[in-house]
């Protein structure tokens, strides 16, 4: 097994368990600000650790650009479904005022 | 062991049922979460599923689930703002 594969086991290992271990701290919690806390890792940290560990496994291909975009469509859109649930919530509980603009 | 098959069974059998219970419980906003955190998870199985098997042709579904993922949680958040 060449160093390359390795660190591409490695990578995508460490994703998995930051996507595991958030959605198990999760758990226990009530609110839903603060399971949004543990959201954050999956998508900002679990999600491009398991496409980089991917994408150095399968080398320069298409498979590789489709991986890159996925794991870069979650990096993306996650903080931004995170603030729209947050901002919900807020809503909800009259933290803001519910007539701003969404 | 493969990684890529440890990996892919601990996000199915650890993190897809924490995901679904989270967004089986709770209120609205909660279980919108939880959803989240199962759009996630499941990509990210899908991914190494695809990996797992060697069929790259089977990459088109996580990639079309993230982008409508996206669309689906923004139209629940929707769904959800209290009305003024």
């Amino acid at each position: 097994m060449s160093a390359l594969n390795v660190v591409a086991g490695g990578c995508y290992l460490l994703g998995v368990a930051v996507v595991v271990l958030s959605a198990a701290l999760a758990l226990p919690l009530r609110q839903a600000e603060d399971r949004l806390h543990l959201l954050a890792p999956m998508t900002s940290l679990g999600a491009p650790l398991v496409a980089v560990g991917l994408a150095l496994r399968n080398g320069w291909s298409l498979t590789t650009l489709q991986i890159v975009l996925t794991g870069l469509l979650i990096l993306i859109t996650g903080p931004v479904m995170a603030s729209a649930a947050a901002r919900i919530a807020a809503m909800q509980k009259g933290a803001i005022p519910r007539e701003t603009p969404q | 062991m493969d990684p890529w098959i440890v990996g892919d069974l601990l996000l199915i059998g650890l993190a897809l049922p924490v995901s679904l219970w989270l967004a089986a419980r709770g209120s609205a906003v909660e279980r919108l979460v939880g959803l989240q955190m199962c759009s996630v998870t499941t990509i990210l199985a899908l991914l190494g599923f695809g990996q797992v098997m060697a069929q790259p042709s089977y990459l088109i579904v996580p990639t079309v689930a993230a982008a409508l993922s996206f669309v689906g949680t923004l139209v629940f958040t929707r769904l959800l703002a209290p009305r003024p």
